[in-house]
């Protein structure tokens, strides 16, 4: 393929915390793999960028910045078809302003589906179990039984799914592993496609609120689920029940949510997630004893960085070597880029290639 | 006149419509029903259509779809759609939607009970025994835990033989799916191969569940069939002509394999000479696999759905044709709406159904 020159440009994180920019040997595995070149971006302005999009065929974003006002010099513009984003949310991205350029995006769909929904069972025990005050009081010398009830029995309680993709079939699966009925609010999933996962789908967010014991949404974040549970779910919700987040924050209406707390409509929340991050140290949700909380890092484990690190290499030759790429993030933009080929499995590509 | 023309082909004419009616309730449709008897009549039938159902009729070639100016959309009520020509659909603007899991359920059972029947070599000892004789003679019957089930095609079908084969019978299964994304390969437990002849080398059964088209035709071949197990077995629960049939046929007399299991063949009705009817090793259905009360009434309500959703001017559930978009203009995404008749939520004879909706 070296032939065809097909170019990878690398947007590492700009002094971020998140990753160490210094290593790539993962993003590039699938560039070397298919004889294409991987370019670092060393650049610091924006004419810096847009020069380097000239010379590239998919860029590879992991941490840096990247206005929406670069779409207009890629796709149908310019040489840099797509743009992959390292990560599962993309509500930092202006999906529309890509498709209409003709932009493909993607993102690193599912690479942490086991570790999220493992953080979300977590949570979800350490709710049900009432982990937090016990923890505190066993190492504050205190032993009593005082403060257990009112719990709940697992087996047979509801367990509410809002959003049922990749992460949210995950936590299902798990969930009915003990017994809990699994109840989804899902706008675009169909009854019959619910039922191979065990999963009651229900017509309205109210209804899960309602009857769960447990809520967990796994939803993207945008204008459509901004605050999607504030004061009227909290409010529907029972008084026993634990909201539990492991999405995104803003879908949550934070001060709604501790309001519910404070005023005992809900009996307790897990939250890896939080409207303001990193969270303000005087946020009245770290002071609760039924309140389990930790710092937004349930998509990690090595081996699910590991892979997504490596994904987001194959989805960019996808996208350079006039794929789709596996996990298409606006649908939108095939209004505006005809004549790509169907996604076809990393293997079958380096077979072919 | 009403707003939007739904015509629709292959079906009774006393049909009451009930599921097209129901989930179009809220839009503004005149429903013809036709049956056209050559492909003039047909032609005629579709000029001035908005929406075209086709549940059988041997009229919907290129001239027919060509001239289905007006139509947006073109359900047909079945999973495959191997008789609609893709390329002129993208053309002419029509979004294809199926039947997707109409009989999801249904076609997997039957390629599990294929499967079960020739492990347990049920049918012919249903016949041995009937004719009076006693015993297992040298029949070997594998444990079924230790072996290993090969898909090709990891689909609404082929996830449901995986997760039926994998949690119930504890099968290794491995699948052939070069479209098939790898975290839905591991969420179904599933060993993705990338060769079709690895998979036809490690499996002790192999059953195919693709859609027919240009790529599926006649994939498996000879030289796929010549690298089986001779213990293994074939099972085929989607279309027949996904199979080099005379290949298959060779295959099964030189002993390459053990026996198969067929729903369909090349040619249906089959031929009743066809030399597959005549081997003992071979089980056989009538084409049957995604029957059941359910899936009579649930592939009409989802191509009910499927119609409805595009004269709102949303994109369908299970459009299968995407390359149109291009040529459309930006529809929403569709919601999935609770069945508009309530009746249909259970499974119930048609003839219970209130007539006249």
């Amino acid at each position: 393929m070296a032939d065809d020159g097909i170019r990878i440009l690398y947007l590492g994180p700009q002094g971020g915390d998140t990753h160490d920019a210094s290593q790539t040997e993962q993003q590039s595995r699938a560039a070397r793999q298919y004889g294409a070149e991987f370019v670092q971006y060393s650049g610091s302005s924006k004419g810096e960028l847009i020069e380097a999009l000239k010379d590239a065929d998919c860029a590879i974003n992991q941490g840096h910045d990247f206005e929406p006002s670069m779409f207009v010099h890629m796709g149908n513009n310019g040489r840099c078809k797509g743009l992959v984003s390292f990560g599962h949310g993309y509500d930092g991205m202006d999906l529309e302003s890509a498709s209409v350029n003709g932009v493909v995006l993607s993102n690193t769909a599912s690479f942490g589906t086991e570790e999220v929904s493992n953080q979300t069972m977590m949570h979800f025990l350490v709710c049900a179990r009432k982990f937090v005050l016990h923890d505190k009081l066993v190492k504050n010398g205190a032993w009593t039984r005082e403060h257990l009830p009112p719990m709940g029995h697992i087996l047979g309680e509801t367990f509410g799914i809002v959003g049922l993709g990749n992460i949210g079939r995950a936590v299902a699966r798990k969930a009915r592993a003990f017994g809990l009925n699994v109840i989804a609010y899902d706008p675009y999933r169909s009854s019959w496609d619910a039922k191979e996962y065990g999963v009651e789908i229900v017509p309205t967010l109210k209804e899960v609120a309602e009857r769960s014991d447990y809520v967990s949404p796994h939803v993207f974040l945008d204008e459509g689920t901004y605050h999607m549970f504030s004061d009227d779910f909290f409010k529907a919700m029972k008084p026993t029940a634990y909201f539990i987040n492991c999405s995104r924050g803003p879908v949550v209406d934070e001060p709604a949510l501790i309001r519910a707390l404070q005023n005992s409509e809900i009996a307790g929340a897990g939250l890896d997630v939080f409207e303001q991050e990193p969270v303000d140290p005087e946020n009245p949700l770290l002071k609760m004893d039924n309140v389990a909380v930790t710092n937004h890092y349930a998509s990690y484990s090595e081996v699910a960085w590991e892979r997504a690190n490596t994904q987001l290499g194959e989805e960019a030759i996808r996208i350079a070597d006039g794929y789709w790429p596996m996990s298409l993030i606006n649908p939108d933009v095939k209004h505006h880029s005809p004549g790509r080929k169907n996604p076809i499995s990393w293997e079958v590509m380096m077979a072919n290639r | 006149m009403a707003e939007h023309k739904v015509l629709i082909m292959g079906i009774d004419d006393d049909d009451p419509l009930d599921y097209e009616r129901a989930e179009m309730a809220d839009l503004d449709v005149e429903f013809v029903k036709a049956n056209p008897e050559s492909e003039g009549e047909a032609i005629e039938l579709v000029r001035d259509a908005d929406a075209l159902m086709m549940r059988s009729t041997p009229y919907s070639g290129e001239q027919v779809l060509r001239a289905a100016e007006k139509a947006q959309v073109l359900a047909v009520y079945s999973h495959g759609f191997n008789q609609i020509d893709t390329d002129v659909c993208n053309e002419m603007g029509i979004i294809i939607t199926n039947g997707a899991g109409m009989c999801m359920e249904e076609v997997s059972n039957q390629a599990v009970t294929m499967i079960l029947c020739l492990n347990r070599q049920l049918i012919q000892f249903n016949e041995r025994t009937k004719a009076g004789k006693w015993g297992r003679g040298d029949v070997l019957i594998e444990p079924i835990d230790q072996q290993v089930l090969g898909l090709v095609g990891l689909g609404n079908i082929g996830r449901q033989v995986a997760r039926k084969m994998f949690n119930g019978w504890r099968m290794k299964v491995i699948a052939y799916d070069p479209y098939c994304p790898p975290w839905i390969a591991q969420e179904y437990a599933v060993e993705q191969v990338f060769s079709l002849h690895e998979l036809f080398e490690r499996s002790d059964y192999v059953s195919v569940q693709v859609p027919l088209n240009k790529e599926t035709h006649h994939m498996i071949r000879k030289e796929h069939l010549d690298c089986m197990k001779p213990t293994a077995y074939f099972v085929n629960v989607c279309r027949g002509a996904v199979v080099r049939e005379v290949d298959l046929i060779q295959a099964l007399r030189e002993g390459k394999m053990q026996g198969a299991g067929l729903d369909v063949f090349e040619q249906e009705p089959v031929d009743p000479d066809n030399p597959l009817l005549k081997m003992d090793n071979v089980i056989v259905a009538p084409h049957s696999a995604g029957a059941s009360t359910r899936s009579a009434w649930l592939s009409r309500q989802r191509a009910s759905q499927q119609v409805a959703a595009v004269l709102r001017g949303n994109w369908p559930s299970a459009g299968q044709n995407p390359e149109v978009a291009s040529s459309l203009q930006r529809r929403d995404r569709m919601q999935s709406l609770e069945p508009k008749l309530e009746a249909s939520r259970e499974v119930l004879p048609m003839a219970v159904l209130p007539e006249g909706r």
